[in-house]
Formats: C-alpha cells, sequence, structure tokens
C-alpha cells in the first residue's frame, strides 16, 4: 500500500513510530495529485511549497515527541469556502478570484495548531451551492470512481480528493447534504456535524442558519479523529455551542447490540435507485444481526423539508452574498456608467447561473409581500421538522435511510433542470433543518459506484451516529473499495 | 395562503433582479422567470404543512445571550485590510459615483 | 406664517441616532476612536464584512440601549433578536445592517419636556440597537463627484435609535424634545451629545394635515440638521414649504429632503416612488437575547438622577424658577458645575445667574461647553464671595469674571481682585478694631475673662464692618494686641 491510500490513524501510527516522516507522507500525496489531478480536476490550489513546509515543521514536534496532535503531519485538503490566512480563497465563485483572507478559519487554525499539513483548496460548487459541482465558477471536478460521472456536491473537490488519494482527509461544508452527499457518491466517509458543533467563523457563508463544516476521510475513526479536532465553541462564533465535546474515540467500538434504529419510512422516496434502496435494507438487516432492534418510525413533515429549504437557505444567501459588490475584495467590472449599474454588472459577471437564480428565488421570498407566505412559514415548517426529529429520538437512539436516492450520475444529466437536481438533497436537508447531526459510510456498489449509508443522530450526539457508522464499517469491507485512481496506484 | 407566484411576471423578475443589484439581459428574464416559476410552483408545496399553531423557529439554537465583554481588540494593519480592494486611493476604498 | 397655525395641524415626529461610548464596536473588537484614526485603520474582517467572518454581540451596548429605554420610560420586551436590514451602499459593508425590527429592545416609552413654561409629553416608539456604517468622502459635490472614497472606522460603532411617536406639533417642540433627550443621554453617560461630527444625529418626519383632521397628511422626512439651531430651521423651513404648496393647490410627495444649513433650506434626495424593500429578516449568526427582570434591574441600579427629577431639586432645594432650572439641568455638566459651586458655599441663585449669564454669554461666543472653561465652581465661588461681602461691587465682578474666563489661568485674576480691595493699612485696620470694641462690650469681656472663641467673633464683626476687605490675618493682630494692651 502506498502511503497516500492509507487512513490518517494509520499514518500516524507509522509516523508517531518514525517509520515515516511527514514529508515523504506529503511528497506522496503531491505526487499523486500530480498524477490524477488533471483527470479529477479536484483541486482549485494546490499549496505544494505551503504543505512541504508545514510537513517539515510536523517532522520536527515528531522528532522531539512534543506537541503531537493525531493530526501532526497528516496532510489534509481544505474546501475553498474555508478562509487562509494569504492563501487564495474564493468559495468557488469568480466573483472571489484571487481573493486572499487576511484571517483564517477557525477549523484552519485549529488544525494548524495540531500540526496538519495543508495540501491546498478543494473545487465545489459556487458558494457551494449545488449538488455536482457542476457550479463551480471554474471547473466541474470528476468522480474517481469513473470520470464521466459527478463526485456530488457541493464538497464535490474534497470528496473526490479523499476518493483518489489526493488527500488523506478533508473538511467540507454541508449546507443541505454538501459532506453526505458527495461522500456517498464517491464511497466515502461524511459527515454534518450537529448546527453550533464546529465554528463557522472563517466559513465563506452560503446559509448562516444551516452551514456546518465537517470531516470527509476514509473510514470513520479518521472521521472521529477529524472531528474531535475541529469541534467545540469558538468565542467568534456566536452560534458554536458552548457544550462540552465528548471523547468521540471512546465510545467508538461499543457496537450496536441493544440499540434502537429507527428507520423512516419516508426516506424511502420515490426515484430511489433500486439498487440503492437493496444496499439500505441489507445494511439494515445487518444492524439486526448485530443485535440492534429496528424499529419503522415516521419523520412526517420530511416532503416540505425541500420546498422550506429552498426558501430558507437562498433567503439567507441572497443576503449573505450582498456583500459582493466589486468594493472591497474580489472581481469588479470596472465598466460601469455610475455605482448602481456597476453593482449591477460585477455581480452579473462575478456570480454563476445557479448562484443569481437562489439569490434571486430569495430576494423574492423575502420581499415585501412574500414574506409571509415563503420565508415565515418555512421557519414555521423548519419547527415541525425539528419537532418530528425529537419525536423520533425518543424511540430510537439513530435513524438509518439511504444518503441519495441515486449512485453518482453522469456529468450534464441535470444541469438544464434545477428542479431536478434540488431532488438529490431530500434525504439529506432534513438533518440540517431538523438541527441533528448525520454520517454517510459506503454501503455497497453497483456497477462500480458507491452507495452511501445515512445515519442520523440526535443533535449534539455525534458520537452515536459514529458509533453506529463504526459498528456497520467493522462488519463489512465496504470501506476497503477504492477508486479506480486510487486502488490502481497500489 | 396566498399563491404569489401564480403569475410571476417579468416586470416582477426586473423588479427582484435590481433589488438583488444583479443584472440581467431581456433574454434572462424570461428564462429566469420560467425557471423561477417552476422552483415556485414546487415550493407550494410548504402549503401542504398546517403551520397554523406553529411557532416559527426563531433560531435553530437553544443558546441564548450569547455575548462579549467591551474590550478592544487589535485591527488589521491598514494594508491588510486594503489589500484586496480593487480600486483605492491612499488609504481609501475608490467607488464609483453615487449618483442614480 | 401665522396663517398656518389656524389652517393646518403639524405634526412632528423624530428619529434620533446616537452613537453609544463604548470601547469597542459593536460587533467586533475595533476601537471605536473613528474621529482622529487614519482612514481604515480601526477595521477587521468584521466591520470589513470580509467573507467568512461573524459577529459577537458587545453586551455593553446592549445594556446601554436597554438604560436609554429606561430613562426614556419605555417598556422592556423579555425577548429581543436582532434582524438584517437590506441594502446596497458603499458605506455598508455587508450589504446589510445588523438592527432591529419587530423585536427591539424596547417599545412605548415617553419624554416629557417644557414649552412656555408647559410640560408636554412625546411618546417613543421604541429604542433600538443597530451598527453604524462607514463614511463617505465625496471628491466634490455628491451630484458632481466622479468617484467616492469610503472609510470604514466608523463601520459597526454602536448606535441607538430612538423613535418618536409623531406627537410633535412645531419646530419648538422639536427642538426642545431633542435638547432634553441629549441631555438624558449625556447624563446617563451613553452618548456625547455631539452634533457636529455626528455622533448625535436627527432626521424628522414632517407632515401637515387641515386643523380636526384625524389623518396624517403626506410625510416629508428631513435629514443632515447638526444642530439644535439646524434641527429648528429645517422644520420651520419644511413647514412653510409645505403649506405653500398645499395652499397653491398643489401635491406634496412622500420623499426625503436634506437641509442645507448654509442656503438655509431643504433640497429633495430621493422620491420615495416605491418604498425601500428592506427585506428584514432575523439575524441567523446572533441568538436571540432573553431579557431577564433581574438583569433590568441590575441596568435600571445603574442609572443616575435623571434632569427632570434633578430639575425638580433646583426649583425645590434652591428656588431657581423652573425655566432657570430646566436650563441648567439641559447639560450635566453644567448642572454638576452649579451643584459644585454651591457645595462651595456660593449661594444657589446667584451661581445660577452667573452660569446662565456672563459664563453662558462667554462660552456661545467661543462654542465652548462649560467643562472646557479653566474657570472652576470654587472660582465662581470666591468671585461671589466678594461681591455678597461687598468687597468688590457687580460691575467689578463682571470685569473680573471675563478676565479670568481669557486667562489660561483664572487663579492670578482673582487673587488680584482680593488683594487690591483688601485693606491692610495699620491707620484703618486701627480704626476698625477700635469700632469693633467700642460696639462689643459683651464680647470684649468674655475675651478678657478667657473665652478665645469671643476673639473670632470680634474678627468677623470687623470683617463686616470693612465689607469684607479687611485682612483677616492682619485685622486679628491688631484687634488681639488692643484688646490685651489696652491704651
Ligand atoms: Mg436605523
Ligand atoms: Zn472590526
Amino acid at each position: 500500500m502506498r502511503l497516500f491510500q492509507r487512513t490518517i490513524h494509520d499514518l500516524h501510527q507509522m509516523l508517531v513510530d518514525r517509520e515515516i516522516s511527514s514529508a515523504e507522507l506529503t511528497e506522496s500525496v503531491l505526487a499523486q495529485i500530480e498524477a490524477v489531478g488533471e483527470k479529477t480536476r479536484a483541486y482549485l490550489l494546490v499549496t505544494r511549497d505551503l504543505a512541504l513546509r508545514q510537513a517539515k515543521a510536523a517532522d520536527e514536534r515528531l522528532k522531539r515527541k512534543r506537541d503531537v496532535a493525531p493530526l501532526t503531519g497528516i496532510p489534509i485538503a481544505l474546501k475553498d469556502v474555508l478562509c487562509v490566512k494569504d492563501v487564495t480563497s474564493t468559495a468557488g465563485s469568480k466573483i472571489l478570484k484571487g481573493f486572499l483572507p487576511p484571517y483564517s478559519a477557525t477549523v484552519v487554525e485549529r488544525l494548524e495548531a495540531d500540526g496538519a499539513v495543508f495540501l491546498g483548496k478543494t473545487n465545489c460548487d459556487e458558494f457551494a451551492m449545488g449538488s455536482s459541482n457542476e457550479n463551480s465558477g471554474y471547473w466541474p471536478v470528476h468522480n474517481p470512481w469513473a470520470l464521466d460521472r459527478v463526485p456530488g456536491g457541493s464538497s464535490g473537490g474534497s470528496a473526490a480528493a479523499v476518493a483518489s488519494g489526493e488527500a488523506i482527509a478533508a473538511l467540507g461544508s454541508d449546507t443541505g447534504g454538501s459532506i453526505r452527499q458527495p461522500a456517498a457518491l464517491t464511497g466515502i466517509v461524511g459527515m454534518k456535524p450537529t448546527y453550533g458543533r464546529v465554528s463557522r467563523y472563517g466559513l465563506i457563508a452560503f446559509a448562516s442558519s444551516l452551514d456546518q463544516i465537517g470531516p470527509m476521510t476514509r473510514d470513520v475513526v479518521d472521521c472521529a479523529v477529524l472531528l474531535q479536532a475541529v469541534a467545540g465553541h469558538d468565542r467568534r462564533d456566536s452560534t458554536s455551542s458552548q457544550r462540552p465535546v465528548p471523547d468521540y474515540l471512546a465510545t467508538l467500538r461499543n457496537g450496536v447490540k441493544g440499540m434502537k434504529l429507527g428507520v423512516p419510512k419516508e426516506y424511502f422516496v420515490a426515484g430511489m435507485e433500486p439498487a440503492v434502496e437493496q444496499s439500505i435494507r441489507d445494511a439494515i438487516g445487518l444492524f439486526e444481526q448485530q443485535g440492534a432492534s429496528i424499529e419503522e418510525v415516521s419523520l412526517p413533515h420530511s416532503d416540505v423539508a425541500l420546498p422550506a429549504y429552498y426558501i430558507i437557505a437562498p433567503a439567507e444567501a441572497s443576503s449573505n452574498l450582498a456583500r459582493y459588490d466589486g468594493t472591497r475584495y474580489g472581481f469588479q467590472a470596472g465598466s460601469g456608467r455610475n455605482l448602481i449599474d456597476e453593482y449591477m454588472q460585477t455581480r452579473e459577471e462575478g456570480f454563476g447561473a445557479e448562484v443569481k437564480r437562489r439569490i434571486m428565488l430569495g430576494t423574492y421570498a423575502l420581499s415585501a409581500g412574500y414574506y409571509d407566505a415563503y420565508y415565515l412559514q418555512a421557519q414555521k415548517v423548519r419547527t415541525l421538522i425539528i419537532e418530528d426529529f425529537k419525536r423520533a429520538f425518543t424511540r430510537v437512539d439513530a435513524l438509518l435511510g439511504a444518503t441519495s436516492p441515486t449512485v453518482a450520475f453522469p456529468l450534464g444529466a441535470k444541469t438544464q433542470d434545477p428542479v431536478a437536481m434540488y431532488l438529490n438533497d431530500i434525504i439529506t436537508i432534513p438533518a440540517n433543518l431538523g438541527n441533528v447531526c448525520g454520517v454517510s459510510v459506503p454501503c455497497g456498489l453497483v456497477d462500480g459506484l458507491p452507495i452511501g449509508l445515512q445515519i442520523i443522530a440526535p443533535g449534539f450526539r455525534e458520537e452515536v451516529a459514529l458509533r453506529v457508522a463504526y459498528a456497520f464499517e467493522a462488519a463489512t469491507e465496504f470501506h476497503k473499495a477504492q477508486s479506480p485512481l486510487l486502488g490502481a496506484a497500489a | 395562503m396566498p399563491e404569489p407566484n401564480a403569475e410571476l411576471s417579468s416586470r416582477q423578475v426586473e423588479h427582484v433582479a435590481r433589488l438583488a443589484r444583479l443584472g440581467i439581459t431581456p433574454d434572462e428574464v424570461d428564462r429566469y422567470r420560467d425557471q423561477l416559476r417552476k422552483i415556485l410552483h414546487h415550493i407550494e408545496a410548504l402549503n401542504r404543512a398546517d403551520t397554523t399553531t406553529v411557532p416559527a423557529t426563531a433560531h435553530p439554537l437553544e443558546e441564548r445571550n450569547v455575548m462579549r465583554d467591551d474590550v478592544r481588540e487589535a485591527c488589521l494593519p491598514v494594508e491588510a485590510a486594503l489589500e484586496n480592494a480593487p480600486s483605492r486611493e491612499d488609504s481609501y476604498f475608490k467607488v464609483k459615483a453615487i449618483q442614480e | 406664517m401665522s396663517a398656518i397655525a389656524t389652517r393646518y395641524e403639524v405634526v412632528v415626529g423624530l428619529e434620533v441616532h446616537a452613537q453609544i461610548l463604548t470601547e469597542s464596536k459593536m460587533f467586533c473588537g475595533c476601537s471605536t476612536d473613528y474621529l482622529i484614526a487614519p482612514p481604515n485603520a480601526n477595521t477587521c474582517p468584521v466591520c470589513l464584512g470580509l467573507p467568512g467572518s461573524l459577529p459577537v454581540i458587545n453586551r455593553k451596548a446592549v445594556e446601554a440601549t436597554i438604560r436609554t429605554a429606561l430613562a426614556l420610560n419605555c417598556e422592556i420586551p423579555e425577548f429581543s433578536k436582532f434582524d438584517r436590514k437590506n441594502y446596497f451602499y458603499p458605506d455598508l459593508p455587508k450589504g446589510y445592517q445588523i438592527s432591529q425590527y419587530d423585536l427591539p429592545f424596547s417599545r412605548r416609552g415617553y419624554l416629557e419636556f417644557d414649552i412656555k413654561g408647559e410640560t408636554r409629553r412625546c411618546g417613543i416608539t421604541r429604542v433600538h440597537l443597530e451598527e453604524d456604517t462607514g463614511k463617505l468622502l465625496h471628491a466634490g459635490t455628491i451630484d458632481e463627484a466622479q468617484s467616492s472614497l469610503v472609510n470604514f472606522n466608523r463601520a459597526g460603532v454602536p448606535l441607538m435609535e430612538i423613535v418618536s411617536e409623531p406627537d410633535m406639533r412645531s419646530a419648538d417642540e422639536a427642538r426642545e424634545y431633542v435638547m432634553r433627550l441629549r441631555a438624558i443621554l449625556q447624563y446617563i453617560g451613553v452618548n456625547n451629545g455631539d452634533m457636529e461630527s455626528g455622533q448625535l444625529r436627527c432626521d424628522a418626519n414632517v407632515s401637515l394635515r387641515p386643523e380636526g383632521a384625524t389623518e396624517y397628511g403626506t410625510k416629508v422626512e428631513v435629514k443632515n440638521m447638526n444642530s439644535f439651531r439646524g434641527i429648528h430651521r429645517a422644520i420651520q423651513y419644511e413647514i412653510e414649504r409645505q403649506s405653500q404648496v398645499l395652499d397653491t393647490g398643489g401635491k406634496l410627495v412622500q420623499e426625503t429632503r436634506g437641509w442645507n444649513d448654509a442656503r438655509g433650506l431643504t433640497v429633495s434626495q430621493r422620491t420615495k416612488e416605491f418604498a425601500e424593500d428592506y427585506r428584514y429578516f432575523p439575524e441567523p449568526d446572533l441568538p436571540p437575547l432573553d431579557v431577564s427582570r433581574e438583569w433590568v434591574d441590575e441596568i435600571r441600579a445603574t442609572l443616575p438622577e435623571l434632569p427632570a427629577a434633578r430639575r425638580d431639586r433646583f426649583i425645590h432645594a434652591y428656588g431657581l424658577s423652573p425655566y432657570d432650572a430646566s436650563l441648567l439641568t439641559s447639560a450635566r455638566p453644567m448642572a454638576e458645575y452649579l451643584e459644585d459651586s454651591v457645595r462651595r458655599g456660593a449661594p444657589a441663585k446667584t451661581a445660577a445667574n452667573w452660569i446662565l449669564g456672563d459664563f453662558s454669554r462667554l462660552l456661545n461666543a467661543d462654542h465652548k461647553e462649560i467643562q472646557d472653561s479653566a474657570i472652576e465652581p470654587e472660582h465662581l465661588a470666591q468671585l461671589i464671595q466678594l461681591v455678597d461681602s461687598g468687597a468688590i461691587s457687580g460691575k467689578m465682578a463682571k470685569q473680573i469674571f471675563e478676565e479670568m474666563y481669557r486667562a489660561a489661568d483664572p487663579g492670578p485674576a482673582l487673587e488680584q481682585a482680593k488683594g487690591s480691595s483688601q485693606i491692610s493699612g495699620d491707620a484703618e485696620l486701627e480704626r476698625i478694631a477700635n469700632q469693633v470694641i467700642a460696639e462689643n462690650e459683651k464680647s470684649v469681656m468674655d475675651f478678657k475673662a478667657g473665652k478665645e472663641q469671643a476673639l473670632r467673633f470680634l474678627i468677623g464683626q470687623g470683617m463686616k464692618i470693612s465689607k469684607g476687605r479687611a485682612n483677616p490675618g492682619r485685622l486679628q493682630e491688631v484687634l488681639a494686641s488692643k484688646l490685651v494692651n489696652p491704651r
């Protein structure tokens, strides 16, 4: 096995044992980026020099056995929505082309403090708006399992990087499924923590009441390790929770025996591919074998989660994206006759079609006369969705379902139909609206394309989701399947 | 519940685009109108939920009264603050004339 | 324009924006000293609206808002939140202002002020908290400039918006309201009251309606007044302009007009064909606030004596006229100056006359406030003492006061006044001593019998005879020697 194919916990042991150096490991991953980067197009920017510098510093720490953290010396990719001081951060948008943040996101600072190595900024849908990564302001990302297919989105670059060996792990962001869905479509583990678990400071906002940063990794242990490193209160984010962060590894291996797992009947949506449904049913059977009791539950407002999401997220986005006016940073058209004209031209040329569509939708939903019918109604529906989850979690410990109703679809298949594209997120969106956490783990392959199992746990009970996920992973081999780009290198 | 989108007009699309400071061409107006109508049609499903006695979610978190003390912290160096400015003059950001 | 009063009723409501005196900005740690800082030096990712930055509420600003609301007799709801007010302007870095919409920190209060000796009450709709914007610098006039320069040092400074009900019926009332409000803000230490530099700003909504009508007329918003005089003149101008339009059968348009102080008129800035659509919605980056009764009580306990209460005290304890008491309590430093002078022995009425008379005249001419003067309450008390004792005439005192005012240090002028009027000559002092001894036989006997304190009484009598001009030390010497060695 080559170094870039391994997991964080595996590599950590090798680094601590001085079997390898971080510099070697980083070179290995950088070489893989070189080898397959043109195929996946996962990165918008590779920070080679920074990575090698950080690797060298990590090796010092490892050598002195001082301040060694589980991520010391581990090469990690960062979704381009995360600000890194003096490193171009664009959120996949041309309107932020060349933007050099004068500060770093809190999660970036935490990883830096642990001695992680930053490989670069991964591609994503512009401002994280999309489910296929085809809305990137730069170029689409290709799925390492089938290059003519999408990797999912919006954290498609992070997903493809981890699935192709172009990173050991990555951070993504999830507003309506943007970590879990691409994780499912690229055969990796991806977790959306509970809103408030991870600081959003320095995360370029899409929808402020829904966005969460989370880990994208090769297995569940890595997922727990990376979450542990970034979770916890941050005084710079008023919406980051003060609750203590549990030790995620401590309960990871406790198994599911005696646990109650719920299967929401609404999650078997119309249009779900039969192979996906079969894999999920098989997974449920496996949990039963392991001693969990399975119960069908109902989340009756699941059908209105998608419409509520497509009001709340665009409404917040229309406001969050008002700052991109070409005055203080980013792209400026420069050709306007006066200021208002200049604003209109800057935003017309700087934003892509999907972003403009959502700004229009959100602006409309908030505008005079429509607020009550749309935004307020959506926030009421959100209350119902929160209550649905609360009710379900009085009966079960966690919920099981598919992450995506389909496997990765061909590039271009849905670009002409926004509504069809929006339906991709139909089973991931409720977790964002319902303030719960969810993780996607590989649970099968159909025609060489990965399928994801979604495990949803109550708010701030990430350890429960991870424990269930680990029990599944430990009993199966699905996570060991490697994409052709990753496996072929073996 | 009203059905505000039933006749989302091109004029409304233009108005919204101006509110959002998005320049759009005349063909785009029609395209946006059609797409938004279609999306809004799906969003109408919101009406299926009976919310007459349901309070709106004020904030997803239960946290309240998150505040900081009135203490000064370091500002950015002026050069860092202006580093990304597309147009500047001395230590100011520069914008086009404001007249409409 | 006496015709106006009989035909139209004037309706004025005021929106006052007051910067809150805090060390750091509303949502970040940047300094609020924007007036002295180089352009854009007081900025950070938060107040520049950089992608990814997030606000954190400054507790002191919240408490100052609630304190103000309490001083304005408002209700403080138990639940409050911030909202986003969305609009584009180059001085607004995020494309929205964090403000408060439907659940502000306070509502339904009132403010009382005096007009022609009568107390008037104006309703306060709400006091809410928001962030200030940056400042634009135009090359040339705003209409002609090819470009503007933006300075974000002011962006994010905490700002209270105090909205009145449309309860005022004249420009006089509006001016009184703002004077009284400013006094309260200064009293409770939340704002420095500086209108010229824009730390206190006032917009007026002015409309006219036929007398007896219940519906409001078309409202015009007037901006850019930066003094009490400006507020009065602008509203008066607007009343006259609107009545002229109505008199000639014209129709008023709802619009925003700017006050041009140099030209003495209002100029249309923008017409509200369709009202601005601010698309308010709850600020998702900030959890809401539970305003507990305990917290409100704690804040209430920090309130000092307010102008209205102090005014009443000045009337009752000092015997001042209601008019003088109002003037003296309109600014906290002036009221405190009076109290200090009284504490140093000055009779309240005399001190009040000095403060409202000569002192104010000199200060006004120099556009200065009482606290800027080198004359301390102690100096004023001593000067008054000189007059009261007859040592100097009132006319002389006025001259001396002006000398004291002009001097960097008022001490020497005061000392000189004392010195020049003093009687130190032996012959004259002996005459005084003789008169004292002749007129106070009993005290003289007491002294001779060993009662030391009788000498103090006799010196006092001597001072009285000399109208305070005798040098007390020398007088004591002369008196004592006469009593011990009678001729
Ligand atoms: Mg305001
Ligand atoms: Zn700041």
